[in-house]
């Protein structure tokens, strides 16, 4: 489906996803989510799965969102919207953009066996991850998106792993289009939801989502946040269309990975006095293997 | 139209005819083929439906979730370790209220694993808020489902109808498959009553905190109530459309004077009718209460058909461990702490995991609590093979 | 209490949400500041209002509008201060500072070429009339100002024209005579009248002047030359400063020999070497201290060094030699410089036995300039400039003073800020205003920008033409700018302290707390629901919210 270029550029604020929301101040899944309901528009369907997001924002009976909304559990918000989308085929109602909408768990853990199925059937329904890099909702604890080092409750020496890597995961089931996105820059992070909206298929988009009382800031450094991931390429932004990485980012000004992980609580620990480098040096070897993968 | 026909294809015939929207299932012995025979008629055109192959049992129930939530008329089936495992949104569906209709083919729980038949899988999920019937034969296994999608609709419950697997879905039996016009006229299109649609913006699944949640269980247990009088009315226009006797919620046979009363659910019905008339022709007097729909438990109609019988005996298909039998908690639960008779109810346990009960068995039951009331046996256990030193 | 709906599932079209803005420690504000353009301003001109209206609505007339509240001379202004709005212009810290002075040529250029006209700030006329002494910058600008206000101004200039040093000291290839007449014009039009010819204090006396207006200002300049008293500095061919450069302005014929040697290092001095030059000599100039402790403004020493002047420096003059009454050279001596004086300038000592001879057939003094009292009993500061307070008044009651004679040697700038201020001064004490006036917000610094949204852009670069066509003539070294890069370079003021509509804080705040205003572009915070998080202060690129405490 094609969309007229003024449509995909124009910055959208409306009032779907509405004040009064229980997120904690500067939550940046929140505001991605705002940013993502006003970008799809009024004629939006939105699966939530359960998390920060659908418990600050559905509470009976103030809820947050002015777009029809359908929460039931955890891990099934792909399942739901795909049983949504087939309802809409069946009845021949439509069209109407279906957006399910998940934490790290919902997509990447205990969700995964779900969107993998989405994917695989081929459901014309839109993605969107909030990827704060752990559990927030319960309580900060390790996801496999927990980044190399980052201090969660369960890992409170630091995280051993490295994050998965569910873009590529994505990509490589035959999807059309999967993009990756910050919350600091609002013009593409809409302009992707809209782009995404207008191809069938199944689309996964996924958006870097700082949280401030998990990863140890204050509420006004989000936008920074994804700045720095952004400029360190520890979080590389880019587009995968049928199948080819395209429309990545450039970094023009690099910066060490330090200058992202001194300013977070979670990754306090790896600067301490005595402590040794490595743990530091394996994070910049990340951000260096992304910037040759994706040449940025 | 009367045909000899595999009790999962008369089922997915019959919810073909009901015109679901949406139809998503995962395949587990023995509910297969009903799923095959869905995917046959749908793909053969015979029926304007999505069919969603999804990954498990668990995605199945959360697309007919979002479906019925969307505004389709959504069917489901399965059994044992996929019900369990889909239990999470089994509880789900029923909490929103969505009229969606599930066939349970009656399996053994792992461990051990056991793909034969018995009625512990539906009785894990009985608290879950959907509405429970149990079919005597194929024939009603298929009238059910034509009235449940009837039922849920207007009750806004979800409804489970449960068939004995294998013993019903893979026998060949003669089954009265109706015609379309048929069922057309006995179920109206389906009016949702809450969807999501951004012409009319809804949330569906908010969280209720402290103040609200108890209202809402409260609320749900009196619907299940109330649905009562729904299943009977429902039945009763059945009977009358299709001039069969299928579903309600308790059918008696042969009360009348009886000295006995078997208390029992699905199939095994068959059985005990044959042994009642045996039993009649040698001059004994036992009767049977078969009850058909098991959730809500239709504690008044129990009541009122025993409430003359001093001698009962509760057979069921399933066992809290631990606690004993769960049917018969329910029918000791029917009579009032006022009744004061010197009442029996005997429980007996028996083809847990498919173990075959003859007519040898039942009449050993019919034996044993003729002499004395039985709190707890299982039938026919081998007590040769337990090792009682080493539990 | 509502009923439960089936299923909890809600009606979302009718829900009343909840204020979380009880849940706030600290609220944001939106709070005007001021850029340090303005604060470093001597007039305090709305520099960000100027560039701003360029930028966004690329409207030179309202651009003119906005300058012309406070400074009555955009045109000259944009040719002969030296800026000092660039030096604090917070952009220099990220790429360049705004070409600030050019933008303000451009305007006033505009004016001028569109016949704009200036207009009163009231309807009404007040009957008061004051009295301004000198129609220099401070005595021009008071008298705009006051006419702006409603009140009958009259402007008594003891020369044959107006201006004073702008006309007299400046030379027209920095500041073309049309292009000063033309803004005065412009001032008087607004019903202000102008006596020439009348020195007050000589022509008339000063308490006919306090007897006949309810105020006067004085904005006596310091155009009187001084000398540092060297032997032989009154034989022929030896000038001061101020009376060579007000010969050459009147249009009076100057002997002017081929061997200039100019003294002095400020301005004056700076004009007289390259008026000189241009007039065919040869120059060069004498100082004693170096460059660094040069009074002159920047961009006057490197155009002179361009026009190949000659910069003798720890220099001095010690006598001037003659011969038969005519200079023939300056002999100089070599100076050392030693600690610090009273000026906050290395001491200059003389080297003994370094003396020189210059050769040289004209010697210009412009080695200092003093305030001409003749006629008029006023209290003095360091027995040499007029004493003021802090409201402009001197030691005759309701007679005000500003500018050259207020300051010592000062700017175009300064003087044109001083009679501004002493006019509001004026106003006030004419109303009994006592009470002083709101304080200007705080300044915003360069650290308290979020330039994360910006581009190095390059900077406006003005052209001048080449030196050897400059000094064949007068005219102006610079030709007239474009238009559309002087917008282009407005583009790239980051409006510290004032809104832009960037939009960030619309875009960036989680709860939606902030709403476009009704009818207008700007914004608000909804108080309802904003959590004080702070995400708008930080993303705000301007500096225009900050946070308080809540209470």
């Amino acid at each position: 489906m094609e969309i007229k270029a003024e449509d995909l550029n124009r910055v959208e604020k409306k009032d779907l996803f509405a004040s009064g929301h229980r997120a904690c101040g500067g939550c940046g899944q929140a505001l991605a989510a705002r940013l993502v309901a006003d970008a799809a528009g009024e004629n939006t369907i939105a699966c939530v799965a359960t998390g920060c997001l659908e418990v600050f924002s559905s509470p009976y009976p103030d809820p947050s969102w002015r777009i029809p909304f359908l929460h039931s559990l955890f891990e099934n918000s792909a399942a739901v919207a795909s049983g949504v989308e087939a309802a809409y085929k069946a009845l021949k109602k439509g069209p109407v953009n279906i957006i399910a909408q998940g934490g790290d768990g919902s997509t990447a853990d205990i969700g995964f066996q779900c969107i993998s199925g989405m994917f695989e059937r081929g459901h014309n329904v839109l993605y969107v991850c909030y990827d704060n890099e752990a559990y927030m909702n319960t309580g900060v604890q390790r996801s496999s998106f927990t980044p190399l080092g980052a201090r969660t409750t369960t890992t409170p020496t630091g995280n051993k792993t490295r994050k998965k890597n569910l873009p590529l995961i994505a990509a490589d089931h035959g999807i059309p289009y999967v993009a990756t996105a910050t919350v600091d820059d609002f013009r593409d992070l809409q302009r992707k939801v809209k782009k995404a909206l207008a191809i069938e298929g199944p689309k996964y988009l996924h958006i870097l989502a700082p949280c401030p009382l998990g990863w140890g800031h204050t509420g006004d450094l989000t936008v920074l946040m994804c700045r720095l991931a952004k400029d360190t390429c520890i979080f590389p932004v880019y587009e995968i269309v049928e199948g080819k990485v395209t429309n990545v980012q450039k970094v023009p000004n690099k910066k060490p990975v330090e200058e992202y992980l001194k300013l977070q609580g979670r990754f306090r620990h790896l600067f301490k006095k005595g402590v040794p480098t490595e743990p530091v040096a394996a994070i910049q070897e990340i951000a260096n293997q992304n910037i040759e993968k994706f040449n940025l | 139209m009367l045909k000899q026909i595999e009790g999962s294809h008369a089922v997915a015939d019959v919810v073909a005819l009901c015109r679901p929207n949406v139809i998503s299932a995962y395949p587990i012995t023995p509910q297969t083929h009903i799923v095959e025979g869905l995917a046959d008629i749908v793909e053969s055109g015979k029926l304007d439906a999505e069919f969603v192959n999804v990954e498990s049992e668990f995605a199945a129930a959360s697309v007919v979730l979002g479906a019925s939530a969307a505004g389709a008329r959504t069917y489901t089936a399965t059994t044992s370790q996929g019900l369990l495992l889909m239990t999470e949104v089994v509880y789900c569906i029923a909490g929103m209220r969505l009229p969606i209709i599930m066939t349970c083919a009656n399996r053994a729980i792992s461990a051990p694993l056991n793909i034969w038949n018995d009625q512990q899988d539906s009785m894990t999920v009985r608290d879950a808020g959907w509405i429970q019937m149990h079919a005597e034969d194929n024939q009603e296994a298929a009238d059910l489902h034509v009235q449940a999608f009837r039922i849920a609709e207007q009750t806004h419950l979800p409804i489970m109808v449960c068939m004995d697997g294998f013993i019903l879905t893979h026998a060949f039996e003669p089954v009265d498959v109706p015609d379309q016009k048929q069922v057309d006229d006995f179920l109206p299109p389906f009016k949702p009553r809450h969807i999501v649609d951004p012409r009319w913006p809804r949330g569906i699944g908010l969280y209720a905190d402290p103040r609200f949640y108890m209202e809402t269980r409260y609320i749900l247990h009196r619907a299940l109530e109330k649905s009562e009088d729904t299943i009977r009315e429902v039945s009763a226009e059945f009977a009358k459309a299709f001039g069969r006797n299928s579903g309600g919620l308790v059918k008696p046979y042969k009360l009348e004077g009886a000295d006995l009363v078997i208390v029992t659910m699905g199939s095994v019905v068959g059985s005990v009718k044959e042994l009642i008339d045996r039993l009649e022709a040698e001059g004994k007097k036992v009767g049977l209460l078969q009850i058909c729909s098991y959730r809500p438990f239709p504690k008044q109609e129990v009541y009122k058909a025993l409430k003359d019988k001093q001698n009962i005996v509760v057979l069921e298909k399933s066992v809290s461990l631990g606690r004993g039998g769960v049917l018969a908690s329910d029918v000791r639960w029917s009579f009032p702490r006022s009744d004061k008779t010197d009442r029996h109810i005997s429980c007996f346990v028996a083809g847990l995991g498919g173990r075959n009960i003859s007519i040898d068995d039942l009449r050993f039951m019919v034996e044993r609590v003729e002499k004395e009331p039985v709190d707890l046996e299982f039938l026919g256990l081998k007590k040769d093979i337990i090792a009682e030193k080493d539990l | 209490m509502e009923k439960l709906p089936l299923g909890l599932a809600l009606d979302l079209r009718n829900v009343v949400p909840y204020k979380t803005g009880s849940w706030r420690t600290l609220k944001p504000l939106y709070l005007m500041q001021t850029p340090p353009c303005s604060h470093s301003c001597p007039i305090g001109n709305d520099i960000r209002g100027f560039l701003r209206t360029l930028a966004d609505q690329k409207d030179y007339e309202a651009a003119w509008r906005v300058l012309t509240r406070t400074n009555p001379f955009p045109a000259t202004c944009g040719r002969v201060c030296p800026h000092p709005c660039e030096d604090g212009c917070n952009r220099r810290d990220f790429d360049t500072p705004l070409a600030i002075n050019s933008s303000e040529r451009c305007v006033g250029d505009y004016g001028l070429d569109n016949h704009l006209e200036h207009k009163k700030d009231v309807l009404t006329q007040r009957k008061e009339k004051i009295a301004v002494v000198g129609s220099g910058a401070a005595g021009l600008s008071c008298a705009f100002h006051l006419a702006k206000r409603g009140f009958k101004v009259k402007i008594y200039e003891a020369e044959h024209e107006p201006g004073g040093m702008m006309r007299w000291g400046i030379p027209a290839y920095r500041l073309p005579k049309e292009v000063l007449s033309r803004e005065i014009d412009n001032i008087l039009k607004l019903g202000i009248e102008l006596e020439c010819n009348t020195k007050v204090g000589v022509n008339i006396p000063m308490d006919q002047l306090t007897g006949h207006y309810d105020a006067v200002f004085l904005g006596l300049g310091a155009q009187k030359g001084v000398s540092i008293g060297v032997e032989g500095q009154d034989s022929r061919g030896v000038f001061t400063g101020v009376g060579f450069l007000k010969d050459v302005h009147s249009g009076r014929k100057v002997q002017l020999g081929r061997d200039v040697v100019v003294v002095g290092g400020g301005n004056t001095a700076m004009d007289c070497a390259r008026v000189a030059k241009r007039m065919g000599a040869n120059v060069s100039v004498v100082y004693r201290r170096t460059r660094n402790e040069m009074p002159a403004i920047t961009a006057e020493i490197d155009e002179a060094l361009e026009e190949r002047i000659m910069f003798r420096y720890h220099t001095n003059p010690v006598k001037i030699i003659t011969d038969d009454g005519r200079v023939v050279g300056l002999m100089c001596v070599q100076m050392e410089l030693k600690e610090a004086d009273a000026s906050g300038r290395a001491r200059p000592v003389p080297i003994t036995g370094s003396e020189s001879v210059v050769p040289a057939d004209t010697v210009i003094m412009a080695t200092g300039q003093d305030v001409d009292y003749e006629g008029l009993d006023l209290a003095k500061r360091e027995n040499k400039w007029v004493s003021a307070d802090e409201q402009y008044m001197t030691s005759i009651p309701k007679v005000f003073a500003g500018g050259d004679a207020v300051l010592g040697l000062e700017t175009v700038s300064a003087a044109i800020g001083q009679g501004f201020r002493a006019a509001m001064a004026i106003e006030d004490m004419i109303d009994g205003q006592t009470e002083g006036h709101l304080a200007r917000p705080p300044v915003v610094f360069s650290r308290d920008l979020n330039t994360y949204y910006y581009q190095q852009k390059r900077r406006f670069a003005k052209e001048a033409i080449p030196v050897h066509e400059r000094l064949k003539s007068f005219n102006e070294i610079y030709p007239a700018f474009d238009r559309d890069e002087i917008l282009t370079e407005s583009s790239r003021c980051f409006s510290c302290g004032l809104c832009f509509d960037c939009g960030n804080c619309l875009m960036y705040c989680p709860d939606n707390a902030v709403k476009v205003t009704q009818g207008g572009g700007r914004y608000e915070f909804d108080y309802d629901f904003c959590k004080g998080c702070g995400l708008c202060v930080k993303e705000c690129p301007c500096h225009y919210i900050q946070l308080t405490l809540e209470k």
